[in-house]
């Protein structure tokens, strides 16, 4: 059984769309994960199975893709209810973990 | 390194009376200065280079690399001369922009281009502002606010002709970067150091770091005449650099385009002794510095945005979700059954590093 999803999750997808400026709903569901309601669109996000290796599952009915982080689980779920949005192209390298 | 400042300002802010002052001084001596076009004011002097960066203001769309071509073929013509003695060794470069030039695709040139590695180092943003017709550039141009909103120092120029102190357009400045210093110059007189003298980067760091929270609790944080909005965030417990990265990683993607400045001093988790300080301009970030000691005692980490449109509360969010995710991945915080093991692994996608790991 994979964990709950922690409020910090919540409360960032709610102020995700704020920023974003699209109104939309996110409440938790039975299963444990969450429904987003926003630009006519019903997204599910749950946490992935355990043994995968990734963290979450989001998408629209059955067509859930897999991504492995927050900053995939933001790109995922804007690229569904913004059609301006264009994830970058792109990436930040990571910091150097020391001097 | 030689420091680079680029200087910007609006049409008719006096950008060139400046330089045609400054050129003639002995405190500019050593310096390289690449223009975009000469102008009325004859600019005498040995190390001046063209630029043909007119096309700037013609291109739509990203302009980082119709920008990029130009301005570093010049740079490295510059400094080959250099190396060969066919001009004097300056110790300094100055940039004029144009004046209705966003300044940053030069940044994000001068940030990103490997071969000034080790060479060349931004210093920072000087932008000029006319003390009579500085404050309706603002309201009318957003190109102005843009150059006032990057600037690291901001020229108050043509004060000998105020008849009473510009105290609405000072309180504009400030409301729109309160972190630069501001100078005054009148007939463009004012000494070369005081505009580009390199600080050092602890003090540059720890008075905009003190100053953009400060100002921002006085002017309520948001600027709403232009939607320019600071934003100060501190954190008392160490940042894993996966986490820092994983935040410029979302900002850069999703508010990279009214980003206009970050500026940081982290204390990363894996670097307790030497905090990293990190710079951005829009999605592009700088390499991060690593200062040799904590400046001051104060060890928490302060991150400052500047940009349109900010939510304060979304950054928060994104930072503390991010934190707890890492936590959670590299086991500091068990998960109740979040048994994957798997760290945090980038999306797949196609693209190049804004900034290389060096």
């Amino acid at each position: 059984m994979s964990a709950a999803i922690p409020d910090c999750v919540l409360l960032l997808l709610q102020e995700s769309l704020a920023a974003w400026r699209v109104r939309g709903v996110i409440a938790r569901n039975a299963a444990g994960g969450l429904e987003l309601c926003a630009a006519g669109t019903l997204i599910e996000i749950a946490r992935a199975p355990e043994g995968l290796p990734f963290r979450w599952l989001v998408g629209v009915a059955e067509r859930k893709r897999p991504v492995s982080g927050l900053a995939g689980l933001l790109r995922a779920v804007r690229a569904l209810v913004d059609p301006d949005f264009r994830a970058l192209p792109v990436r930040i390298a990571a910091l150097p973990l020391a001097p | 390194m030689i420091p680079i400042w680029v200087l910007t300002g609006f049409l008719g802010s006096g950008k060139t009376t400046l330089l045609g002052r400054l050129l003639k001084s002995p405190g500019f001596a050593r310096t390289a200065v690449i223009i975009n076009e000469f102008g009325e004011v004859g600019l005498d002097h040995d190390l001046v280079e063209t630029s043909d960066e007119s096309f700037v203001t013609l291109q739509t769309g990203c302009l980082c690399c119709a920008v990029r071509d130009d301005l570093v073929l010049t740079l490295e013509a510059l400094l080959r001369r250099r190396a060969s003695g066919t001009v004097p060794p300056f110790e300094r470069v100055v940039i004029e922009t144009s004046g209705l030039a966003d300044p940053a695709p030069i940044l994000h040139a001068l940030m990103t281009q490997p071969a000034f590695e080790g060479r060349l180092a931004l210093a920072g943003v000087v932008t000029t502002v006319d003390a009579l017709t500085g404050a309706q550039a603002l309201a009318r141009y957003p190109e102005a606010v843009k150059q006032v909103a990057m600037a690291d120092r901001l020229l108050l120029t043509k004060t000998d002709l105020l008849q009473a102190p510009a105290t609405s357009l000072i309180a504009r400045l400030s409301a729109l970067n309160a972190a630069a210093v501001l100078s005054t110059a009148a007939f463009g007189e004012i000494a070369a150091d005081q505009l580009f003298g390199s600080e050092a980067l602890p003090v540059a760091l720890e008075r905009w770091l003190r100053t953009s929270p400060a100002a921002q609790a006085r002017q309520g944080g948001h600027n709403h005449a232009s939607d320019i909005t600071a934003l100060a965030l501190v954190r008392a417990a160490p940042v894993r650099a996966v986490a820092l990265t994983l935040l410029l990683e979302v900002l850069a993607e999703h508010v990279g385009g009214d980003l206009i400045r970050l500026k940081g001093l982290i204390n990363i988790a894996e670097s307790p002794e030497r905090p990293a300080v990190i710079h951005g301009v829009q999605h592009v970030f700088h390499p991060p510095a690593w200062l040799e000691r904590w400046p001051s005692q104060d060890r928490r980490s302060r991150l400052v945005l500047i940009g349109r449109n900010l939510r304060q509360a979304w950054v928060e969010a994104l930072w503390t979700a991010l934190d707890a995710e890492v936590d959670e991945v590299s086991g500091a915080v068990p998960a109740a059954a979040d048994t994957t093991g798997e760290g945090l692994r980038p999306e797949p996608r196609p693209g190049r590093a804004s900034f290389p790991a060096r």
